[in-house]
């Protein structure tokens, strides 16, 4: 019992020394920015001090246009996901699944793949018009590569071992892709996943800092064009919190229902 | 000497078998491969009567895993039949349940979910399906560790899992290919106490594809000697040691006379392949 306890307490501390160095970081930095403000050495409307960037954080969450939009971006990025990784999926698939078409195709996807989708913008706008469609199919785009590529990667790297245990209890087709396939290649799957959204969300955003008129990214290239700096960082804020919380989300899921 | 060696046996199948189950009847297996036809198995026969225990014997590249395989239906057969109860096999057969070398566990499984697997692919329904499983984890002494999962447990254990898992389809017989090669010496010898009692209690056909000579004498009726490439056979041995048996009886005169027999016949095959290794490395 008491070399348990001796053990649990040095690793709890320095499980809290961790934490005050995180706190620690971020504090520095909005003194930094506090201080940088206040130095005269920017233009103070350029670098906004805390309590303008408070107020300004407070205006937008009370107001009812940022939530608007909020719903407009988020059905995109939804929407973008869903078509890209289910695309994703399925092409990933068919590549990790045939010899023959990972050596047909895999290459396309390796050179298209990191090849910045924003040059397809304005394709995108002449096939689905200025609205939503054009935002959705640009996070699409962004989105189906990663997620074949993690897809056909988790695919290859599932243990032939397991391939053969289920043949030899005779599982079907479908009893193969949805009971060994499937959970054996879980991590890699749900991670192409993450990074997916990641670049769905960026792709989406991007799209509508371009050319629109709803949106979150439509709202942070107004607040810039009528120079509402508060406005802008609190939207900036806003957008990356969002943005964090969904990739723990997608985080978790990735690590949990399985112990290691 | 003599009341083992029946070479007569070797061609046609033994007097002593009851009603043959499993029957190879001169199976050749060929691989194709860019220097020409290479010959892994060649037109080996043997036959397995229900509740008998035989093993497959052979040094390393003898093509007795090639053999597994073709009887679980894993690989085609070039040459010859392969018949479980008269129905010639081409594919996974529902009456063959493999046991496998490697770790082959689902690693997102807890025991009885991977126990239940084979079930589950049969579609029973869940209550019955676990309730069975939990049946196969006590057999194979688990009990306990039922919501565990394969990484919180040792190669025996998770090698328990497995044979467990494959019981659990209620095979008529249990195909094991080196089961225990990856386990040490004294969990080897525990493990192959435990299949015996389990032999015993189900009354189970068993083909054990092994290269350990010890495990081979101490669990099998009989002892198929293979020979280096290409796999023939090279005699069948009768092992006519009372059961039950237990690892104790390791030390027996018997039981030397019979692991110095068959290693006599084994030599010279592991030596040639031996050599061969030597030659290819040069």
């Amino acid at each position: 019992m008491a070399a348990t306890g001796t053990l649990t307490i040095p690793q709890k501390s320095k499980m809290d020394a961790v934490l005050v160095l995180r706190i620690a970081i971020i504090a520095s930095l909005l003194v930094f920015w506090q201080l940088l403000s206040m130095s005269g050495l920017l233009y103070e409307d350029v670098v906004p001090g805390l309590p303008q960037i408070t107020a300004g954080l407070y205006r937008l969450l009370t107001t009812t246009e940022f939530y608007v939009n909020l719903k407009v971006t988020a059905g995109e990025i939804l929407a973008a996901s869903l078509i890209g990784g289910l695309t994703g999926m399925i092409a990933g698939l068919s590549l990790g699944g045939s010899y023959f078409m990972e050596r047909a195709f895999e290459r396309y996807f390796y050179y298209l793949g990191p090849t910045p989708k924003i040059i397809f913008f304005p394709l995108m706008i002449m096939w689905f018009g200025v609205g939503s469609g054009s935002k959705v199919a640009m996070g699409a785009v962004s989105c189906f590569f990663p997620v074949a590529l993690a897809v056909a990667a988790g695919m290859r790297r599932i243990p032939p071992i397991l391939i053969r245990v289920g043949e030899s209890f005779r599982a079907n087709r479908w009893q193969m892709l949805t009971k060994v396939h499937l959970p054996a290649m879980r991590e890699p799957v749900v991670n192409g996943f993450r990074l997916g959204f990641g670049v769905a969300l960026i792709g989406v955003l991007l799209a509508e800092t371009k050319l629109s008129n709803q949106g979150l990214g439509f709202l942070v290239i107004q607040n810039y064009q009528r120079f509402d700096m508060p406005g802008m960082y609190a939207l900036l804020i806003a957008i990356f919190v969002i943005a964090v919380a969904v990739n723990a989300a997608l985080g978790r899921l990735s690590r949990g229902g399985r112990r290691r | 000497m003599n009341d083992m060696i029946r070479p007569e046996q070797i061609a046609q199948p033994p007097v002593t078998a009851p009603e043959p189950m499993l029957v190879i009847d001169h199976v050749t297996k060929r691989f194709e491969t860019p220097d020409g036809p290479v010959v892994a198995v060649d037109n080996i026969s043997l036959t397995v009567g229900r509740g008998e225990f035989v093993s497959i014997i052979g040094p390393s590249g003898c093509g007795k895993s090639t053999l597994f395989n073709l009887v679980g239906g894993l690989l085609s057969i070039s040459d010859g039949t392969i018949r479980i109860d008269g129905e010639a096999i081409n594919g996974p057969h529902k009456s063959i349940g493999m046991v496998f070398q490697e770790d082959a566990t689902f690693p997102w499984r807890t025991v009885i979910d991977n126990v239940a697997f084979p079930l589950e692919l049969q579609g029973m329904a869940k209550g019955e399906r676990l309730e069975r499983a939990r049946h196969f984890v006590s057999l194979v002494g688990l009990h306990g560790f039922e919501k565990r999962y394969p990484a919180e447990l040792s190669g025996g254990m998770r090698q328990r899992v497995s044979i467990a898992r494959t019981l659990a389809a209620e095979p008529k017989l249990l195909l094991m290919d080196e089961p225990f090669a990856a386990l040490d010496e004294q969990t080897r010898l525990l493990l192959g106490d435990k299949v015996l009692q389990i032999q015993q209690e189900l009354n189970q056909t068993v083909l054990l594809i092994t290269h350990n000579i010890t495990e081979a004498v101490q669990l099998s009726d009989r002892v198929l000697i293979m020979t280096y490439r290409p796999g023939r056979t090279k005699r069948i041995a009768l092992i006519e040691l009372p059961r039950p048996r237990t690892s104790e009886m390791l030390s027996s005169d018997t039981f030397g006379r019979y692991v110095a027999e068959v290693w006599a016949d084994l030599r010279e095959e592991a030596s040639r392949g031996m050599q061969d290794a030597e030659r290819g490395s040069r």
